[in-house]
This record gives C-alpha cells, structure tokens and sequence, in this order.
C-alpha cells in the first residue's frame, strides 16, 4: 500500500519543540538543584513549619545516616533517593535531591540560579515564538481545543480505553491531544511561570497581585513545585504516546516535519 | 532510525541517567559564562521598581531567622560593642561633594522610616520583621553624589573564617529607593550583634544577601571593580548575582 506522507511541523515549531525540550530538562534539573538549598515547602507567605507540606532531610547518627521525607506529617525512609544522597563528588551527603538529578550536580546553589534564569528567559523566548509561528501559519488553531471538541472528548476516551472500535472524526489531532495540548500551553506552563515569577522580591513590587495570587511567596514555592511534578507527569504521559503509537513516525515528524499517515487518518485541516 | 533514538535517548539520559561528565563540563566550561547574561537581562526588566508589600505587627517573626556570618570577630567592633556602640561612627565618601560623618546618636535623632517587610532569602526561605532606621537616599541627599558616582559600596566590619572582608554594593537607583534603610532596630529593638548591630542595609526589593550587615562605612564609586574579587560584594565574589531582585 503507497504510503501517505503530510508536512505536519514547521521549521519553527521543530526547533522551538527542541529548544524547549532542552530547557524544560535545564529548568527541572536546576530548580532541584535551587529547592536543595531550603528542602520544604509551606503553603504560607513567609516561612512556618506548622504549614509545612514537604520537607526532605536527614536525620540519624553520623554512623548511620537516614534520608527522611516527611508529606504532610507522615514520615518516610527515602536514604539514597531523597535525603541523604549522593553529593556529586563521590560520596554521600545530607542533601534532598541526589546530584544525578540536579544541574550542576554537586551542591551550587548561585549556578543552579543562574542556569534556571538563562533557560527561563530561553523557555519562553521559544514558547512566544512558537505561538506567533503558529497564529501566522494557522497551525495553533489545529492544537487547541474548540467548543465543538468537546462532545467528541467522551468517545475520544471510549476509544482509548478499547471501549470502542474507531475515534470519533477528528483533524490532526483528536479531541483529548487538543485538551491535553491546551491545558498544558495555556494553563501549566503560564502557571509555572507566574509561580516563578511570584518568588522573586523585585517582582513582588512591581505587581503584588502575582505573588498574592498563589498565597505568599512560601506558598508559590510550593505551587511551582507542584506545576514541575504535574509537568513531568505530562511529559510521561508525551512519551507513552510518543513510542506507543510509532516512535519512528513521531520522532521523524518533528526532526524533518514529515509524518506518514496511517491507513486511518486523514491528512487535517 | 536507530540513530535518532540514540540521540533522543542520549540527550535524555544527560539528566535522567545522570551523565555526570557531560553536566561538570557544561557547568565549568565556556558556557557557564554565557548564562550571566540573564542577569543582565533581569536587572533591565525587573530592576528596582514599586514598592515591597508591607506587613502588620501581627505578621512578624520575633525569633528573626540569622543566616550567613555571626557576630565579627574584629576587635574594633567588640570594643564599640562593649561600649554600646556609643564612639561608632558612619563615614560617607568617595565621589561626594560633602563627605560626612554620623555619630550613632545623630542617625538616632534623624528621621526614621518604620517598615514591616518580608526579608526573601536566596535560599528561598522568607521572614518578617520590622525594621527602623534611616533611609539611605537621606544620607545620600547630605552627601550628594558627584555626577560620575554610580555605586554605593557598603564595608562591614566582619569578615569570613578565612578573613576575607564583607561588604556589599547598590547602583545609586537601588539606593535611593524610598524603602532602602540604614536599619538601627529589627522587631522594636536595637539590632543584636547576629543581626548587624549597630547599622545594617535593608533593601526589601531584592534577596537577603544584599542588605550587607555591620556597616562600618559607605563610599560612593564610578566602579567596585577594585574591591575583594571585583564583584560588588562577598556574596557576588562566591558567584551569586550582584543584581538580586530575584
């Protein structure tokens, strides 16, 4: 059967897609990497442990270390994961995030700000240009979810779950990519930077609606947090569909912008 | 194909696998140096702008969080300090037109500004106090800065373990902000010697490590390029950002 190929991403949302990639990884690993150096979170505006939500330490003897995450009062054992781990310098050492996880990997609080702040300003240099391309050449209208989407979100699901035997009719992507699309550009990713941004004293007088927004700076802090952990729970979810529905296919697509079209699918609008 | 799954997968396994030789290259090597432009780019767009929120009394931490260095080890200071700090004095000057000298008690009987703000640790923890002093642009108003002046440098009396000296710096725009203050009390009391006793900056707009402790006397420069690393402060000198508004 003759393959049917379509030009699905242009020049700019390839590259943008990529640069993103790359600072979504920089930005994760370096707020780790910043999160170590005040191991809690408090859902207040200044600091309180009797509003504490997260915290991860060490406690135990000098002999026996213990890493201890403790959520919302309950207490874990997490030694080597979260705690006391490895600090980047061939040992061990009372630090939350272990140093495989953090950019730079050993303890560097003022070049982790300084990575996290370049790829913020990179992150959303790439995000405004992908959403100009994408008003200009039409395609981010293909990417966000419509009224008239939304009656095909319950089938769209059906069909995922074998419920049902073919997806509703749908463009280039169907209804739920469009909704986890739209969430995602629309709602996490301003929400992690507002969060961001929320933390920063010289923001905060600028515009004290931002920081109020999310309940205090302590509180921000926490939210920002939470946006990361829910970003990172998109990004599995990406590559789940990313290699369960022909990872060649996909990965091409957004390397030279051709996709080949299943028997089913048809080419969009 | 195969090839771009490696590259894919290599470029994921950079941090998730931990790829601990690629990531102490990126962070020692060229690059390090490109990524100060941020800085640069923060200080044009958020700068030193409006005004820090302000708190009520109910709002403050009495046990106020210490950070960084403790009391100094200097024994000028600890004979000030035995003494009350009765004999400190503060000398403004560098590029001044009328260099000055307070005594303590004359930065008493000038006009004080009370604010309760939030201090915003770098290490992103934050407390509440309430602080009292005079603000610097009054200071500054006395001495009046020579039109080539562009830094308040801030001298300490303390100094690390290894004896390298504390100090810190504003841009004149920084420093004149109605809510930058030479402190004299945190939380209705003369500040303690962990604290900054006898005089310490307190600037709200930016993080903690810029409100530069145990001021023992300001100059105003057209550069702090010659001081300790060249930097603009001992915090600056350890590699954070001189422009600490976020």
């Amino acid at each position: 059967m003759q393959q049917r190929q379509t030009y699905r991403h242009s020049l700019v949302a390839r590259l943008t897609h990529w640069l993103w990639a790359v600072a979504i990884l920089v930005l994760v690993m370096s707020g780790l990497q910043i999160f170590n150096a005040a191991p809690y979170l408090d859902a207040s505006d200044n600091s309180n442990p009797a509003k504490r939500v997260l915290a991860i330490g060490a406690s135990g003897t000098d002999a026996a270390p213990r890493g201890v995450t403790t959520v919302f009062g309950h207490s874990f054992s997490t030694t080597g994961v979260l705690g006391y781990t490895s600090d980047g310098l061939g040992g061990q050492a009372p630090r939350a995030f272990p140093a495989w996880a953090t950019l730079p990997g050993p303890q560097d609080l003022a070049d982790g700000r300084r990575w996290h702040f370049f790829f913020g300003w990179t992150l959303t240099i790439a995000l405004a240009a992908f959403g100009v391309a994408g008003v200009l050449q039409g395609t981010l209208r293909e990417l966000v979810l419509r009224p008239s989407d939304v009656p095909k979100l319950r089938p769209m699901l059906l069909y995922y779950l074998r419920l049902r035997k073919t997806p509703p009719a749908h463009g280039t992507y169907n209804p739920l990519q469009k909704a986890t699309y739209t969430l995602v550009l629309f709602v996490l990713v301003p929400l992690i930077v507002l969060s961001g941004l929320a933390l920063s004293p010289g923001v905060d007088a600028i515009a004290p609606p931002i920081t109020a927004l999310f309940g205090g700076r302590q509180a921000a802090r926490l939210w920002h947090f939470t946006f990361m952990a829910l970003l990172i729970a998109y990004f599995c979810v990406h590559m789940i569909f990313v290699f369960g529905t022909g990872a060649v296919n996909n990965l091409r697509s957004m390397v030279t912008g051709w996709y080949t079209l299943k028997d089913d699918e048809e080419v969009g609008v | 194909m195969n090839r771009r799954l490696f590259v894919a997968s290599s470029i994921a396994s950079l941090g998730l696998a931990g790829c601990a030789q690629a990531k102490t290259a990126l962070t020692t090597g060229p690059f390090r140096k490109v990524l100060d432009a941020a800085e640069t780019v923060n200080y044009r767009v958020i700068g030193t702008r409006g005004m820090a929120r302000l708190y009520t009394d109910a709002d403050v931490n009495v046990q106020f969080r210490l950070n960084g260095l403790n009391t100094p080890a200097d024994t000028l200071y600890s004979s000030l300090a035995a003494r009350g700090f009765l004999q400190y004095e503060l000398a403004i000057g560098g590029l001044v037109d009328r260099p000055q000298r307070f005594s303590f008690a004359q930065l008493r009987a000038m006009p004080q500004q009370t604010q309760i703000t939030r201090l915003d640790c770098v290490e992103g923890w934050s407390q509440i106090g309430k602080w009292r002093g005079v603000p610097l642009a009054a200071i500054l108003a006395l001495a009046h800065p020579k039109p080539e002046a562009r830094y308040v440098v801030f001298r300490s009396f303390n100094s690390d373990d290894q004896g390298t000296p504390f100090y810190g710096s504003l841009d004149l725009h920084e420093a004149a902000h109605p809510q930058t203050i030479l402190a004299l009390d945190l939380n209705d009391k003369p500040l303690d010697l962990d604290h900054g006793a006898p005089v310490r900056l307190r600037i709200p707009t930016q993080l903690g490590y810029k409100s530069t402790k145990w001021v023992s006397r300001i100059d105003v420069l057209a550069s702090f390029a010659h001081i300790g690393a060249g930097n603009g402060g001992y915090w600056e000198d350890q590699g954070y950002e001189w422009y600490a508004g976020i």
